[in-house]
């Protein structure tokens, strides 16, 4: 049975479906969105758990059709265990979002046709195994996004949605160029992927290898986005809807790290070898950058945007480090098992993240941080939910984002100590941002506009109370409210508390509601579990990097069957 | 010879079949009242299909030359007449309601199948004279379908630009035919090839740049476009349709022709010459596009462009098979989606009486159809997946990597990104801003109908008709399915490919 194909056109399906209704009936509108979405989601988890998860490398659920034969292109979709995570965390996110978007009332035809069909393409270019597919994939997964935000974004959305176009387009040509490149050098000419990872075009070819890797680089660094090619991503957050967000930052940005991994460092490892040191210089400067810009955002939906040029950089490093080929087997494994985990972490907790944030916009209309005052007495649960995504996000043990950026940072401590020191310093800064962040829109009293300074003591009370998120919520309810209003960093808050009419009405905020919750919680649920038993994902992902297609030409089989592993 | 004759003209029934359809419906017209001279234009549409029989039949068989060699009906001239008759049959389906009530009405039909006529000739001349007189013939009835709409002055100028433009290009070009004449002693392409090696390589290059003149006019080559934007904007939007898509085909067949056929080894280096020409008119149309505001002149810059990137194949055309094979698909996909987009373009006019960017304001509310047809179009020019023009780009970009263009391939994969900006913001008005306000459509309406008072019947009726809706469904359904299944042109092509 073709499963790959039926989850993949499930959506599309149900979005030209809903073109079909009429306009007075929204509510079957959202109905068929929910029901292909839900059926996408159930088509993903069963390929996830039909995976041979022993040999989850290997491509699994293949199916290949002739497409345009005599250029070489089929239609191969096949998963492994890289893809097949990566495949059920766009179909969850997708449900969320229209789940969340029960409340759109503007051209909700539109709305869930295009979420549906970016669906389409997220998990076609997960699946694709050809090069010509993947791209069409990718591009189809650039339209709708572009509408998104340009129809249903905020005030500058015309010039966001052009920019995050343009931009995306770009990369997404020099890809193209490299993918003909590769096709042209494979003999006989093909766009199969595992086919010319098997003929390594580029062996002994280090210029033609270079350029390739470029082409690649400029298509997957700047849906990544690394430094200094992610300007497009800001303005495109800020003015997206929530939904679009969610999944521009939950899956699209996945396509970059994604496509490192599945296809650049395959096809021309040598290259990945020579500009390994390139690579890992980028990916420090996002960390860095990302966490700095982060820091000083006085909007709180930038500061999670600017978050993830941080993050993403940690996926940019393994792939770095990943490439090296004298590096031992064992620092190279983890750190793209690193990689991969980050995506998946990153796409759940910054997902979360963005709905958190499209909640307390619905309610205020801003974005402003310092419109926020002592939120977790008003809305505890909303609160509670929020300090664990910063959690997750800063990297705090037993959650995802911990198992992630740890083992990119144990495969990079074993080849550069210098750049783990580096990248420690974007987990310093990250983890002072949420923190910063916590203090200043959620703790304190919402009512009082007086600004106190507040003793050293008190601030590491709540600095321990805030480490353990079960505990969090007791221990700030705690301290006595009055008190922990401001905050003792020396870093100079943006904006000044100005809190007087927003800060009334953050008295009344309601408390997060039901749809919400559901649309919520199961990406926190998957953070928390992933972070507490991340062994099987672990396991499957790298079983995926030690086998063909990917395992050969990493090196990694060998070493890993020399340490008695698999095989 | 009585014999001969028949046999010879056995060969060119699907030419002899429009040479008579042309004389048939000139006179037709004229027998019909004012505003019920629809059936001459449902009767050339008729005609044009029954063409392709005769051609189709052909395509199956061996190469045959007609005329002493001066003619050649092989696959890859039977593929262009089959590309040109449609383009012909399309156009005059989106002109049928655009132009009723004309008197000129029927004339129309006739001139757009007489200017078919020529580019079938032209697809399948081996004899420079003969290359010549086709190009006369297309052109000449150009002329008339720009300056049909004689009481509008813009369509006057057009013509008359068009044509001075032509005539000198025209002359031009038979400048060149002399200097290769004088050299090789001969105007049939095949004994030039033979001859031309010898003979004074400074002397050949100029004559094949004289000779360039003339074809670039036709493919709209830089800085032989110079004509296209007043006579887009200026003739009837389904004239401009026409002249943007079937001469540009016939022009680029007998360009490859000429180039592989009498210039083989690349003499004179026409490759370079020809990449260097496809990259100049494909930046220059992509950056004038950028500042266009009337939908008509964008699209005209749109289309040099577009020719820019068909050059990508011909200039790699000797070195790769890929070439032919990029050139013909993007020809094809160009076809419908530049078709497609006029046709909307046509609707909108037809609709609101204006071709401003303004009037696309909101579309996507008023006319999901048409705003959803418009989009499709547009990203097919820009080479979006899974539509016509992405494997098309797709293929031309490898031809030039293939043929050792790499230059050529990042000037193309460039434009193709700047083009990006100028498409999207057309997209832009109609989704993302609200539909223009009623009264400002009004003032327009109300100045367009002052200026045309002198011909109320021109002023059409404010509906789009059914059958220009189905056009562009049908149009639309072509260039999906040629993006989704593009093995169904690729496997023409296989016969197509061969000169």
């Amino acid at each position: 049975m073709p499963l790959i194909s039926i989850t993949l056109f499930i959506p599309l399906l149900a979005g030209v479906l809903i073109l079909g209704v009429p306009k007075e009936r929204p509510d079957i509108m959202k109905v068929i969105a929910l029901v292909g979405s839900l059926l996408s989601l159930v088509g993903s988890v069963w390929l996830l758990f039909g995976l041979n998860w022993q040999r989850g490398g290997g491509l699994q659920w293949q199916e290949q059709t002739d497409w345009i034969p005599s250029l070489g292109a089929s239609y191969h979709l096949a998963i492994d265990g890289i893809s097949a995570p990566l495949i059920a965390l766009s179909a969850l996110l997708t449900v969320a979002v229209v789940i969340y978007s029960w409340q759109v009332k503007y051209r909700v035809k539109e709305y869930f046709f295009l979420f549906l069909l970016l669906e389409t393409g997220l998990l076609g270019v997960f699946a694709a195994q050809d090069l010509l597919l993947f791209y069409l994939f990718f591009e189809v997964s650039l339209v709708p996004m572009y509408f998104i935000i340009g129809v249903w974004g905020g005030e500058r959305r015309t010039y966001a949605a052009i920019k995050f176009f343009l931009y995306t387009r770009v990369g997404s040509l020099a890809m193209l160029l490299s993918f003909l490149a590769l096709y042209l050098t494979t003999n006989p000419h093909t766009f199969d992927l595992p086919t010319i990872i098997k003929a390594q075009p580029f062996a002994g070819n280090y210029w033609g290898g270079s350029f390739v890797l470029l082409g690649l680089f400029l298509g997957f660094a700047i849906k990544l986005p690394a430094f200094p090619l992610h300007s497009w991503l800001p303005d495109a957050h800020v003015e997206a809807p929530t939904g679009g967000s969610v999944i521009l930052a939950g899956a699209l940005l996945k396509l970059g790290g994604y496509g490192f991994i599945r296809i650049g460092l395959p096809t021309i490892p040598q290259a990945f070898n020579d500009w390994a040191i390139v690579i890992i210089i980028i990916a420090l400067i996002s960390i860095i950058y990302g966490a700095g810009v982060a820091l000083v955002q006085p909007d709180f939906k930038k500061l999670v945007a600017f978050s993830s040029i941080n993050h993403m950089g940690y996926v940019l490093l393994g792939v770095g480090i990943g490439g090296i080929q004298a590096a031992p087997a064992a620092a190279r494994l983890a750190a793209l098992n690193g990689a991969v985990l980050q995506m998946i972490s990153h796409g759940l907790i910054t997902g979360a993240l963005f709905f958190l944030v499209g909640f307390l916009y619905d309610r205020t209309h801003s974005h402003l941080i310092a419109d926020y005052k002592g939120l977790w007495n008003t809305m505890p649960v909303y609160s509670g939910l929020t300090a664990l995504a910063f959690f997750g996000s800063l990297g705090l043990p037993a959650l995802s984002g911990f198992v992630a950026e740890f083992q990119v940072f144990l495969g990079t401590l074993a080849v550069y100590p210098w750049a783990a020191a580096l990248a420690l310093i974007g987990v310093i800064v990250t983890t002072a941002m949420f923190l910063w962040t916590l203090q200043r829109m959620f703790l304190g009293s919402p009512p009082t506009t007086q600004v106190s300074v507040l003793s050293q003591a008190v601030f590491e009370d709540s600095w321990d109370g805030m480490l353990d998120p079960a505990s969090a919520p007791v221990a700030t309810n705690q301290l006595p409210t009055s008190a922990v209003i401001s905050t003792t960093l020396t870093i100079k808050r943006p904006q000044d508390v100005t809190a007087t009419d927003t800060g009334n009405n953050v008295k009344n905020l309601p408390e997060i509601k039901r749809r919400e919750l559901i649309a919520v919680v199961p990406l926190l649920i998957l953070t928390v579990l992933i972070g507490i038993v991340p062994g099987p994902l672990i396991g499957l992902i790298n079983a995926a990097l030690t086998t063909a297609p990917l395992g050969p030409l990493a090196g990694l089989i060998s070493a890993i069957a020399k340490a008695g592993g698999l095989h | 010879m009585q014999m001969d004759m028949s046999v010879e003209l056995g060969k060119i029934v699907p030419e002899l079949w429009l040479a008579m359809l042309v004389l048939i419906l000139i006179p037709m017209s004229t027998f019909l009242p004012g505003g019920h001279k629809q059936p001459v234009t449902w009767f050339a549409i008729g005609g044009l299909a029954t063409s392709l029989i005769p051609s189709a039949i052909y395509l199956g068989q061996p190469t045959r030359a007609a005329f002493g060699g001066t003619y050649l009906v092989d696959p890859f001239a039977i593929f262009l007449k089959l590309l040109c008759v449609v383009a012909s049959m399309v156009v005059l389906l989106i002109s049928l309601e655009h132009f009723r009530g004309w008197r000129a009405e029927g004339e129309i039909s006739a001139m757009v199948v007489l200017a078919t006529l020529g580019m079938e000739l032209l697809a399948g001349s081996t004899n420079l004279i003969l290359i010549a007189l086709s190009l006369q013939i297309i052109t000449v009835a150009s002329y008339i379908l720009v300056g049909m709409l004689k009481e509008e002055p813009r369509s006057g100028e057009a013509a008359l630009k068009f044509f001075l433009f032509a005539a000198t290009a025209g002359a031009v070009m038979l400048y060149g035919m002399s200097f290769i004449y004088g050299l090789t002693g001969s105007l049939s392409l095949i004994d030039i090839a033979q001859k031309l090696p010898g003979a004074n390589l400074a002397l050949v290059v100029l004559g094949l740049t004289l000779l360039l003149a003339g074809y670039g006019y036709e493919i709209t080559i830089f800085p032989f476009h110079a004509w296209v934007p007043d006579t887009y904007q200026g003739a009837a939007t389904p004239i401009a349709a026409f002249l943007s898509v079937g001469p540009k085909a016939a022009g680029l067949a007998v360009l490859v022709r000429t180039l592989l056929v009498a210039f083989p080894h690349e003499l004179s280096a026409w490759p370079e010459v020809v990449a260097v020409s496809a990259a100049v008119t494909m930046t220059f149309g992509n950056i004038v596009a950028l500042r266009q505001h009337d939908l008509k002149r964008l699209l005209a810059y749109s289309s040099i462009a577009q020719a820019g990137y068909l050059l990508m194949g011909v200039a790699s055309a000797g070195r790769d098979p890929l070439g032919i094979s990029g050139l013909l698909f993007y020809l094809v996909a160009y076809l419908f989606m530049n078709l497609g987009a006029f046709a909307v373009v046509t609707a909108i006019e037809q609709e609101k009486h204006s071709v401003e960017l303004t009037a696309y304001q909101g579309l996507a509310r008023e006319k999901p159809f048409l705003a959803l047809s418009l989009t499709l179009f547009l990203l097919s020019l820009a080479g979006i997946p899974p539509l016509g023009g992405f494997i098309g780009k797709t293929i031309l970009f490898g031809a030039a990597l293939a043929a050792n263009f790499w230059w050529l391939m990042l000037i193309a994969a460039i434009n193709t990104a700047i083009s990006l900006y100028y498409y999207a913001k057309v997209l832009a008005p109609m989704y993302l801003q609200p539909p223009a306000k009623s009264s400002q459509i009004d003032r327009e309406l109300a100045e367009r109908t002052n200026r045309l008072d002198a011909e109320p019947e021109l002023l059409v009726s404010g509906v789009v008709s059914p059958i220009l809706l189905a056009t562009i469904g049908l149009v639309e359904i072509v260039t999906l399915l040629i993006g989704v299944f593009p093995e169904l042109v690729l496997n023409m092509l296989r016969l197509a490919k061969q000169l």
